[in-house]
């Protein structure tokens, strides 16, 4: 299938070199923009898809108790496994990872090991016997390019919200481990001290011209590449130039500042991305328990209905009819009647969040008639402006 | 004389799928029915093979259009290709089909043995596909049907870049589409299109090549009017 290959025409080569030397890309980016980075979570801990551009990887973590290395017996493993499908890239074989499929794999495990990105001994459960062996798997959806940044970044999204089970240590010798399982106790995050960002540079001409993130054409037509590994603090994690061009110390020095700065840009978006997926989360988990809440919305209503006849329907103190808010919501006759009782729903759902500790029930509802008098007005416009707004819609 | 109304197909202008059947011939007499690219005669209906929308060309003529990021070659389509390698007879040339196609070293005007073409791997040709079907690898020629060599042959400068094949067909169209026509009134560039999804834009200036470039990549969905927008958005920022 060698005919079935992308390959670049004499005009593109020319273009792409002659473009370079007025700092023009042919996507029209500048030589130092990386591409549109967006990463994805899966519905289970630890994995994460990341598309940079049109480069498409998915990262996916996984973790199993084994018998950890005689000469390291109170650290966790860590083992990165890349897949070069077929479907990324006419280019990829089935089998056997090739040459760049295992270079990918080196570089972003050096990343992490080297610079002890993950905390290894915190992994171990029970010393020279029991230890987690966690392992990356990250297979190449599209090929667009700089697959190795792209894969990074999925790995440490996937191990950012990796989460593994509880476990214990117990029994008659101290020996016996049980893990627990997810829904029992909740699992663990795994300790990243960093996140070491791999910035990638493909060089042009003679070595004098560098671009970053380099797309799937700009690959086919680059003298050399060079990936460095920094995280934001400015460690340098590992560097990788596997032939190619040579290009001059100065240029390299050069690189490494420019891949500091984008490294701080990148753990940024990585950190944001995986702090808006863990609390949404833990949203999720807060509004399985419907009862609690709507409990909390019975205050509130019930003074603010007292002044409104039309709502009558819903006012009471009893906790009978706390419970027929939960239960049946569709048993209120009025449409317009649902939509405010669940937007009430909504926004005190957003005071069960600002005050988490107040699970005794009795007390925060001391605490919101104190507070009514005030809340009152503020409730009541709001809620006028919600019936007009509906009124101006029906 | 039978009235042909009766006989048009309900989804004309719709967008069919394959197994579709759109036409029903039991009850038609003496007609004939021309049917082009994506439809089969299946004993008495007229089936659907390839996903896209129905067109009819008065009285009587059927066809798919449909896009896809795979050429399947057509004998009479305009292609770019490129070439991958050289034999004593012919240029191997990829044209994003199944097979390469072969181009005779003596396709070109006035080709004798003594003046061969010296093309390296990687040479941008504009031709046209002269025989073409399933079983044997098609054939290109760098002349037209009288001998001229009427711009084909290769294209030399500029950028190259993929699209589907109905964008290749949409830049085509007659009259001028409206990206090609906005983009005319304040650039200067030349433009290539191969039915096959290939464009090549030459322009004086780099600049002028990527902003091309993109305002095609980019308006792989767009109608007219989208398109004009488009183009205007874009020459604004740059003005």
């Amino acid at each position: 299938m060698m005919d079935q290959r992308w390959r670049p025409t004499v005009n593109e080569r020319e273009f792409i070199e002659q473009a370079l030397q007025s700092d023009l890309r042919v996507d029209g980016r500048r030589p130092f923009d990386f591409r549109k980075l967006k990463i994805a979570f899966g519905r289970e801990d630890g994995s994460a898809e990341v598309e940079l551009g049109e480069t498409r990887v998915m990262g996916y973590v996984t973790a199993q108790l084994v018998q950890p290395y005689k000469d390291r017996p109170n650290e966790g493993t860590l083992a990165i496994f890349t897949e070069f499908s077929p479907m990324a890239d006419p280019a990829f074989e089935p089998g056997r990872p090739g040459e760049a499929a295992i270079e990918l794999g080196r570089v972003i495990d050096r990343g992490l090991r080297e610079s002890r990105a993950v905390d290894m001994e915190s992994l171990c459960v029970v010393a020279g016997k029991h230890v987690w062996s966690v392992r990356v798997d990250l297979h190449i959806l599209d090929n667009g390019g700089n697959l190795i940044d792209a894969a990074n970044i999925a790995a440490l999204a996937a191990l950012c919200t990796f989460r593994r089970p509880e476990c214990t240590v117990g029994g008659d010798d101290g020996q016996q481990v049980t893990v627990h399982d997810p829904e029992v106790r909740d699992p663990l995050p795994l300790a990243i001290h960093h996140l070491p960002i791999a910035v990638t540079f493909a060089y042009f001409g003679d070595g004098n011209i560098m671009v970053l993130d380099p797309t799937y054409k700009e690959e086919a037509v680059m003298g050399g590449r060079m990936t460095a590994t920094i995280n934001s603090n400015g460690d340098v994690c590992s560097i990788q130039k596997a032939g190619g061009e040579g290009v001059m110390s100065s240029v390299i020095m050069q690189c490494l500042r420019i891949a500091s700065v984008k490294a701080a840009d990148i753990t940024s978006k990585i950190k944001s991305k995986v702090d808006e997926y863990t609390t949404e989360k833990a949203v999720r988990k807060v509004k399985r328990t419907p009862v609690l809440v709507a409990k909390k919305n019975d205050v509130p209503d019930v003074t603010m209905e007292s002044n409104d006849g039309a709502l009558e329907s819903q006012t009471s103190k009893t906790p009978n009819d706390a419970q027929g808010i939960s239960k049946d919501p569709p048993a209120i006759p009025n449409d317009k009647r649902h939509e405010d009782a669940k937007s009430r729903l909504s926004e005190s759902n957003l005071d069960v969040e600002s005050m988490p500790n107040s699970g005794i029930a009795g007390e925060s509802d001391e605490a919101k008639e104190s507070v009514s008098p005030k809340s009152l007005k503020d409730a009541v416009k709001p809620k006028h402006k919600r019936k007009k707004k509906q009124h101006g819609k029906s | 004389m039978e009235s042909k109304k009766p006989l048009r197909s309900a989804f004309v202008d719709d967008y069919v799928v394959p197994g579709d059947v759109i036409l029903d011939l039991a009850d038609m007499t003496n007609q004939t029915i021309k049917l082009g690219a994506g439809l089969r005669q299946d004993c008495d209906t007229i089936q659907v093979t390839s996903a896209g929308r129905l067109r009819l060309s008065k009285p009587n003529k059927y066809w798919v259009e449909n896009s896809q990021k795979r050429y399947i070659p057509s004998v009479e389509d305009t292609v770019l290709g490129i070439v991958v390698d050289t034999k004593p007879d012919n240029f191997l040339v990829d044209i994003k089909g199944p097979s390469v196609a072969f181009l005779p070293v003596l396709s070109f005007e006035g080709g004798t043995r003594r003046n061969i073409p010296k093309f390296e791997i990687g040479t941008l040709i504009y031709a046209r596909v002269v025989k073409a079907n399933s079983i044997m690898n098609p054939e290109l020629s760098c002349m037209d049907a009288i001998g001229k060599a009427a711009e084909f042959g290769q294209l030399k400068n500029g950028y190259t870049f993929e699209t589907s094949t109905g964008l290749a067909r949409m830049l085509l169209s007659s009259p001028t589409c409206p990206l090609l026509e906005a983009l005319g009134k304040k650039l200067s560039f030349e433009i290539a299109v191969g039915l096959n999804g290939r464009v090549w834009v030459n322009a004086p200036s780099p600049s002028n090549i990527i902003l091309v470039s993109e305002a095609i990549k980019q308006s792989e969905s767009f109608n007219r009017i989208q398109q004009r927008s488009m183009v205007e958005k874009l020459l604004a920022k740059l003005a």
